[in-house]
């Protein structure tokens, strides 16, 4: 452990030296995406890393340097080793690899500074050189882990049989032996793959699903398609890749840029007449409002502005009084949990919002952290356990809740999150369309 | 539409928060991050309210009676804290050094310390940002008439952040003593001692007192059962930031709010509000990807001073960040004295008794529906008037009850 501190400070030899930041005009440094991977900062980079009054809030709330030691922390990999790495002093890619890009860091942040971008930056830059994880064995696991999509379509070809497999202690021990991912990790059971039949006509909306509602949870994904045409939506399903998040997750940068170009393609003459993409998974929905503006297409302007967390969209459906409130009582007691990535987006918790326009729902807001899987990091061998030591004030909540007879299932969003607070606290957990499923007398009839 | 949007989630927006909503009302706290609390070191001044009432145009001369109303609503919702209206208590500062103010944590009542004739100071291993020598040093100064002595604490649990070489922050230390283990070493340590003494100076032990800095002064009530068991006073600290303390606060004051039916979207400043005449409608703030519109009845800003950045100093002028006010901004920024006078720290909003902003040169109201709390007030020096505490929560509570 010793020896990641070390290596922290280690200086890797850089290529050609950069000018001084001052002279450098948002022109000469351009959109162009390649020069992200130089060491060229754009102004508004700079504006960021001097916004850091270096008040070290990021660290107190990281749950990863809560609860890892040598894991240095948001502020030390990012606003501080960026201005060593404009030096050309890189930092070991192993301990970035610790950032789980929650973006907690930024979502604490009282002055608005764009850690993960910087550490996303420099992660992407030593992916060319040097990879994520160091031994080789490793690297072929973070390169399957990034691709829950083509494992998905493997998975659901036969999901009984897969899941049967996965469920051997033998293919499960053989799996950490080779290739590094925990025996004892909650890998999500595979599912009948998701294939929504042709609705009714109505004003269009897109539906981008995820890889989880794909391949792990056909049923969710079903039932966000009948809530929105209860509200009178004809719903469109595209046949879209995974959103690019695992990709980014696992280091692999241009792969997720080409998933996240196949997409826009998809979705072009959607966004041109208008139409809204909606998303039930909050880490696609984050990705595509944060990362898919970023790609040089001409469309991606438009994803940004016209994509929307599936409860994001209903209220505001609700706030035009264009949602249908015919809502039957549903006496249920329940926890939330909000996940990372919709803290992030920076939408509130609508569904929560939208739970309080339903009688009889009693809801309480979890509001213990990060539950500590992070898509694929807590599948990782040498992170499980870690991953569970994040998790640790959310599975006490839980229970205790369960316990004292609080509430009966925790509701959340992210499939990631539902899997890790059953594995964590042995609750049930699902995605809240389906409480909004019940108000509408839905539910039943695909259960 | 929510009856109200409070911008600005510190001491006093979320006391305006909360205020609100336990009067009914549908309320939604917007913060850039986490607000200033997390910085302080949980302790709150209020200073010498009736004489800073006196002062023309002070907050305090505004609030009224809400003064002594946010004294007693905080500690009545508040259970781990103390303080008497009028009165001063002590606590000492991360250098050991003794400070006074109105409201604090039970645990760091400093006034043991005072009946002692002997000090141990815990050395908890490898704490991040305490100097023992210092606290030492300081301690003996303050009180010449006893002995103080450091005890160093050595915690297994910590094994990986030494081979790290990396001091352990408040922060973790804070949550290890809420845990069975660090229970347990906590007693024994505190046994320890008591053990000491009864071994030389038998019938003496109400003499002693221990000082113990990082421990979780406030949202732990199993540490407190403990602590209430041994027969030794144990001091806590204030520490530096971020601060577990504040933090603590911030957590409690955060739950609060949910608990209520509040929300609570951080991450995300207000990039602008629009105005028709002179009625705040909707608030702009910055989703990803897009913008997003938050209609209100009515608005709190409460978005700080220069470090929470509700205004924002260039050479040329100082802005106020959500709505453009025109400010108080005094003719000369700084004094010569480095601790004493900075005449910019009077800088900010102007407002009528509702608290609503008014321009300072005609003294018109600006807003009718908006309520400023807190830092951005004009009119005030919390360091030099000792009451930054104590402005926020009685101008957040009046806000609260405004909305």
């Amino acid at each position: 452990m010793k020896g990641t501190w070390e290596r922290m400070h280690t200086q890797i030899q850089s290529g050609e030296q950069d000018g001084p930041l001052t002279e450098r005009t948002p022109e000469a440094v351009g959109d162009d995406s390649l020069q992200v991977e130089t060491r060229g900062l754009t102004v508004e980079d700079s504006v960021h890393l001097d916004a850091c009054v270096k008040c070290s809030i990021c660290t107190a709330h990281c749950p990863v340097a809560q609860a890892y030691a040598p894991f240095p922390g948001p502020k030390s990999i990012g606003p501080d080793a960026e201005r060593l790495r404009l030096e050309g002093v890189e930092l070991d890619p192993g301990c970035l690899a610790y950032c789980t890009n929650c973006k907690t860091c930024e979502v604490v942040c009282p002055s608005g500074v764009r850690i993960t971008d910087m550490i996303l930056r420099a992660r992407r830059r030593q992916g060319s050189t040097g990879t994520e994880s160091a031994e080789g064995w490793l690297r072929i696991r973070d390169h399957i882990l990034g691709r829950a999509e083509y494992l998905g379509r493997l998975g659901t070809v036969w999901p009984g049989l897969t899941n049967a497999v996965l469920a051997w202690k033998v293919t499960r021990r053989l799996l950490a032996k080779t290739i590094g991912i925990s025996a004892d990790a909650p890998l999500p059971e595979y599912k009948r793959r998701f294939f929504p039949k042709k609705g009714s006509a109505g004003n269009k909306v897109v539906y981008f699903p995820g890889c989880f509602v794909n391949y792990n949870d056909e049923a969710t994904g079903l039932m966000v398609i009948k809530v929105l045409e209860h509200n009178g939506f004809e719903v469109v399903v595209p046949g879209f890749h995974c959103c690019g998040v695992p990709l980014t997750a696992n280091g692999r940068f241009r792969e997720a840029e080409g998933n996240a170009r196949r997409n826009l393609a998809l979705m072009e003459p959607y966004l041109e007449q208008g139409i809204p993409v909606l998303t039930s998974c909050t880490s696609c929905g984050l990705a595509l409002k944060e990362d898919y503006p970023k790609v040089q297409v001409p469309v991606a302007k438009r994803i940004g502005v016209q994509t929307y967390d599936l409860f994001e969209y209903l209220w505001l459906l609700h706030e035009r009084g264009e949602l249908k409130e015919d809502f039957q009582p549903v006496g249920l007691s329940l926890a939330y949990h909000a996940p990372c990535h919709l803290k992030a987006q920076g939408i509130g918790t609508p569904s929560l919002r939208i739970f309080r326009l339903i009688p009889g729902v009693k809801v309480e807001e979890l509001d213990a952290g990060c539950c500590g899987l992070s898509g694929s990091f807590g599948f990782k061998a040498e992170k499980y356990e870690l991953s569970l030591q994040i998790g640790r004030h959310l599975f006490q909540r839980v229970r205790q809740g369960m316990r004292e007879g609080n509430f009966r299932a925790v509701i959340t969003e992210c499939g990631g999150c539902q899997v890790q607070i059953r594995h964590g606290s042995g609750a049930q957990s699902l995605h809240p369309v389906w409480i909004l499923a019940q108000a509408y007398g839905l539910a039943g009839k695909t259960e | 539409m929510w009856d109200g949007l409070v911008i600005g989630g510190g001491l006093a927006g979320l006391t305006a928060g909360i205020r609100a909503l336990e009067r009914g009302k549908k309320i939604l706290i917007v913060s850039e991050g986490v607000g200033s609390l997390a910085f302080a070191g949980g302790v709150l001044d209020f200073g010498r309210v009736r004489e800073l009432r006196r002062l023309e145009k002070h907050p305090y001369a505004y609030v009224g009676e809400a003064a002594q109303r946010a004294f007693s609503y905080f500690l009545q919702h508040n259970p781990a804290y103390t303080g008497t209206w009028g009165r001063q208590g002590s606590v000492l500062t991360p250098l050991g050094t003794l400070r006074e103010t109105e409201i604090l944590p039970r645990r760091l009542d400093a006034s043991p310390l005072f009946k002692a004739n002997r000090i141990v100071v815990a050395v908890p291993e490898g704490l991040k940002d305490f100097f023992p020598e210092i606290v030492k040093a300081n301690l003996q100064k303050q009180f010449p008439s006893g002995s103080v002595r450091l005890k160093r604490l050595s915690v297994q649990e910590f094994a990986d952040w030494r081979a790290a070489g990396k001091s352990i922050p408040g922060t973790v230390y804070a949550e290890f003593w809420g845990t069975e283990r660090g229970k347990t070493a906590l007693k024994r340590y505190i046994g320890e001692i008591a053990g000491e003494i009864a071994g030389k100076t038998a019938g003496e032990a109400d003499s002693e007192a221990i000082v113990f800095p990082g421990l979780p002064a406030i949202g732990c009530p199993e540490l407190e059962e403990v602590l209430g068991e041994t027969s030794l006073p144990v001091v806590g600290m204030t520490s530096f930031p971020p601060s577990a303390i504040g933090l603590a606060l911030y957590d409690s004051l955060t739950r609060k709010v949910k608990a209520l039916g509040g929300e609570l979207l951080n991450g995300v400043g207000v990039d602008r509000v629009e105005v028709e005449s002179t009625w705040a409608r909707r608030a702009i703030i910055r989703s990803k990807g897009k913008e997003t519109a938050l209609r209100a009845e009515a608005f709190v800003l409460a978005t700080g001073g220069f470090l929470g950045r509700g205004l924002i100093a260039t050479p040329a002028e100082v802005k106020e960040t959500v709505f453009g006010l025109p400010l108080y901004v005094p003719p000369v920024r700084g004094g010569s004295s480095f601790l004493g006078e900075q005449p910019y720290a009077r800088t900010g909003v102007e407002v009528d008794d509702r608290l609503r902003p008014r321009d300072p040169a005609t003294g018109e109201v600006l807003l009718e529906n908006v309520f400023v709390a807190g830092r951005i007030l004009a009119h005030w020096d919390p360091w030099l008037e000792h009451c930054g505490g104590g402005v926020s929560l009685s101008s957040g509570l009046l806000a609260g009850e405004l909305l």
